[in-house]
């Protein structure tokens, strides 16, 4: 049989949806780092986000369980000990008496993304108390808090703007599969930046005790020294309020000079970042009971090369100014919709679902045959289903869409068009005989197109629709009935044409 | 034996040649017409009672929903909660291949804190992540929520119409088809109404994805009636039932299962496809009974044969 250029077409956009999904990863060994704990030794060593572990001290690692296993065999304890993490980017030794700080799970076996009502996760939608956020403010926030969550050591976690049909914004946090953070905790508790000395506050983040933050030039600077030891440092000056710089006097005045170090002040400044302690300066003996303005922070950063200790020295200087100009969260912020799902539930859904689609495809099937008593009819129509579906989780696939359960009720709601759609074709194609067969398609194909911009004007709306809940369903229908029409019911009234002729 | 199919065969071309649709169409009409004014009378008596035309689920009217994992007995704790959380409901999910429970819904507009405690407080145990989900939605944002699906059904149902009317360019054809969708739209949720189901916000998705639904089938027969000549009025009607017809049935076989042999899937999933399939049905109706009258009494007035 000679296959025509529609079918060519779809038998390339299937091929294209195949290495889009790329189900052959599933054959692939290791396991995979899901998240990497800031500032841990995990990380200074090199270990990150995407890599893939082949072995652990030379033993292979096929699966998320020989990592685990593997490493409880270890039996860290009060000892250093070492491991030789083999990744696809390198081999890493670590020298440490704590496990890797490292989230590992199994390798993904697909490109495809299931959302986080199949997978299991948190997430969190939030918005301003007793304000409405421009876009603007709502990125801001944004910025505020991923950086905050990067302080936190919280890698594998997803904010996205978000706004609705009436122009309200969000932001939205997601973190994907098992978390024992509470996501509520995190987002409430964020943001406090405090001077100590001894327990004694001195200055906290934002405008009412900091009245500038140097952020370029002379003030601000990061700098490696010039034979490079694995660290860079950097200093920036902040100017504090005059309320401030007085509490700073006060409270240095009965603060005695140290014996041992005669040039300082026994007594040290402590900066903490969400109650952990970032740095800690010493205090000039000049400085005592003086009010000053002017406090410069310091601290330092290493990394392998000069480059990354210079990168991580520039960060670290940037969140702490980002911290130390918005001081907590600039708006009150609240939650409207927290969402907590177990991995376990996820998972018995995701197999569910695969099953409803087998007995859909059955029953179907059966259906078909009975009615039209052809084989080929039947596969013919079966094979259209699938392809559509299969390309729509191909396009899914490759704009990394995750796919929740109204998604996959999208998918599976585009099908059943689809086949309404195919049997007009067959119909149309196998009565009336009086006119041309090219004809009798022409008149499908226009009740085809008809209920194709019917059923995609009446998903466009769902796209705005309160947060965005409900795009995943209007998103897959959309791609499923384009799929169809542009792609598989040319091919398959060529399929009919030919099997009828 | 072997005749008994034959028999039947020529007791059903009886009824066929007997069935006269030019007599019978105005009276057939009137059936769907009038399931359809006792259906919008039902709603209208459902909003006087609670002030609205659905029963709302958390995600509509705010509050928490807990799912957890195993096989939680829902009569040994029903009672306990409900005398703390007055407006609790439970569902249970079921795995499709054992037919065990897998996870129990509850529940209630009260706060997730709230309901947590009080969950834990009845079966006795501290809930950790492997155990249980936890959904919460605020009662502004779904208030919201509900607005603006309720707007994005409207708009649906006006960028449908013009798309319709832009196909048939005919004003009485065109509303016809208008005419049944709504019809489908309106009998659906009065039945949901009836049986006292709690609509999720993807539940009223699955109303928007009712019109793409059910529009296959009245642009299938306005179509076939306008725009073809070959055959006589009657016969084309009827050939577009027969195709239209099973086009409803294959797509009521792809909608069925997720209600009522795959009870383990999230709720959101399970009620789009209760209400398609409930859609599917009143659209049976809608298309080969109201819409098909109207064309046919359509093409009389027109003289197309």
């Amino acid at each position: 049989m000679k296959i025509g250029i529609r079918v060519w077409i779809l038998i390339i956009v299937l091929s294209l949806s195949l290495l889009a999904i790329s189900p052959w990863k599933t054959f692939k060994e290791g396991a995979l780092i899901k998240s990497v704990e800031i500032n841990s030794s995990a990380f200074d060593q090199g270990l990150r986000q995407g890599q893939i572990i082949t072995s652990i001290d030379g033993k292979a690692v096929r699966s998320f369980e020989d990592f685990s296993k593997l490493i409880s065999d270890k039996n860290y304890s009060s000892e250093n000990l070492k491991t030789i993490v083999s990744t696809d980017q390198g081999e890493f030794i670590l020298f440490s008496d704590k496990p890797p700080e490292i989230t590992v799970s199994d390798i993904p076996s697909s490109n495809i993304k299931t959302g986080l009502d199949l997978s299991g996760g948190s997430r969190a939608l939030v918005k301003a108390q007793d304000k409405e956020l421009t876009s603007s403010e709502v990125s801001d926030l944004i910025d505020i808090v991923s950086n905050r969550l990067n302080v936190y050591g919280i890698a594998d976690v997803q904010i996205s703007s978000i706004s609705d049909l009436e122009g309200n914004n969000f932001m939205m946090v997601e973190i994907a599969g098992a978390t024992t953070t509470d996501l509520k905790d995190m987002l409430s508790s964020q943001g406090k930046f405090e001077a100590k000395i001894g327990n004694q506050t001195v200055f906290i983040g934002g405008e009412k005790d900091i009245a500038s933050v140097s952020r370029g030039g002379q003030e601000a600077y990061v700098e490696c020294p010039s034979s490079f030891s694995g660290f860079c440092d950097f200093k920036f000056s902040i100017t504090l309020s005059p309320e401030a710089a007085q509490k700073h006097a006060d409270i240095t005045r009965n603060i005695p000079i140290n014996a041992s170090n005669p040039e300082y002040l026994s007594q040290s400044l402590d900066l903490y970042v969400d109650d952990n302690l970032q740095t800690t300066l010493l205090i000039g003996k000049d400085l005592q009971g003086r009010v000053t303005t002017q406090v410069s922070i310091s601290g330092s950063e290493k990394g392998d090369t000069k480059d990354e200790a210079y990168k991580a020295a520039q960060n670290e200087m940037k969140k702490l100014q980002t911290i130390l100009i918005t001081g907590s969260l600039p708006y009150k912020i609240e939650i409207v919709k927290m969402d907590t799902i177990s991995p376990s539930l996820g998972e018995s859904f995701t197999k569910n679902i695969i099953y409803l689609g087998l007995i859909v495809f059955f029953i179907i099937s059966i259906i078909l045959f009975v009615k039209y008593r052809k084989i080929k009819i039947t596969l013919s129509v079966i094979l259209t289903m699938f392809s559509e579906a299969f390309i729509t989780l191909g396009i899914a696939a490759l704009i990394s869409w995750n796919l929740d359960a109204p998604s996959i009720a999208g998918i599976i709601a585009g099908m059943g068009t689809g086949i309404n759609d195919q049997i007009v074709i067959i119909d149309e194609s196998i009565s009336n005989k009086q006119i041309s067969l090219k004809e009798r398609i022409k008149k499908a194909l226009f009740i085809i197109v008809g209920a194709f911009f019917t059923i995609v004007v009446a998903m466009l709306p769902l796209f705005w629709v309160g947060a965005g809940m409900l795009k995943g369903f209007a998103l897959t229908t959309i791609i499923g009935v384009s799929a169809g029409i542009l792609i598989t019911r040319p091919a398959f009234a060529e399929i009919i044409r030919r099997i009828s002729e | 034996m072997e005749n008994v199919p034959e028999i039947i065969k020529e007791e059903k071309k009886k009824l066929f040649k007997n069935f006269n649709y030019d007599k019978s169409y105005k009276i057939l009409f009137f059936i769907p017409f009038v399931i359809l004014l006792i259906s919008l009378i039902y709603l209208g008596v459902f909003y006087s009672k609670n002030g609205d035309i659905i029963y709302k689920d958390v995600s509509l009217s705010g509050g928490t929903s807990i799912t957890l994992n195993g096989e939680i007995d829902q009569s040994q704790i029903e009672i306990s909660l409900k005398e703390k959380f007055p407006d609790v409901s439970f569902t249970r999910l079921e795995d499709i291949t054992t037919g065990k429970q897998i996870a129990l819904m509850i529940e209630s507009s009260a706060s997730p804190d709230e309901l947590k405690a009080g969950v834990e407080d009845v079966i006795g145990y501290h809930l950790n992540e492997e155990d249980f989900s936890i959904e919460f939605t605020g009662a502004s944002l779904s208030n919201d929520f509900y607005r603006q699906l309720i707007l994005a059904l409207i708009i649906s149902f006006v960028l449908m119409s013009i798309v319709i009317f832009v196909m048939f360019k005919t004003f009485i054809p065109s509303t016809a088809v208008i005419f049944a969708i709504f019809a489908d739209i309106a009998i659906p949720l009065a039945l949901i109404d009836i049986m006292g189901i709690k609509i999720s916000a993807a539940g009223i998705a699955a109303f928007l994805m009712l019109v793409g639904y059910s529009v296959d089938t009245d642009i299938l027969l306005t179509s076939r009636a306008l725009k073809s000549r070959e055959e006589p009025l009657n016969t084309r009607i009827f050939k577009a039932f027969k195709t239209g017809s099973f086009m409803t049935i294959t797509a009521l076989a792809a909608v069925l299962p997720a209600f009522f042999i795959v009870t383990g899937l999230p709720d959101s999933f399970r009620q789009i496809f209760l209400i398609l399939a409930i859609g599917l049905f009143a659209d049976l109706i809608n298309t080969w009974l109201t819409n098909a009258g109207i064309i046919k009494w359509y093409c009389k007035r027109k003289g197309i044969q």
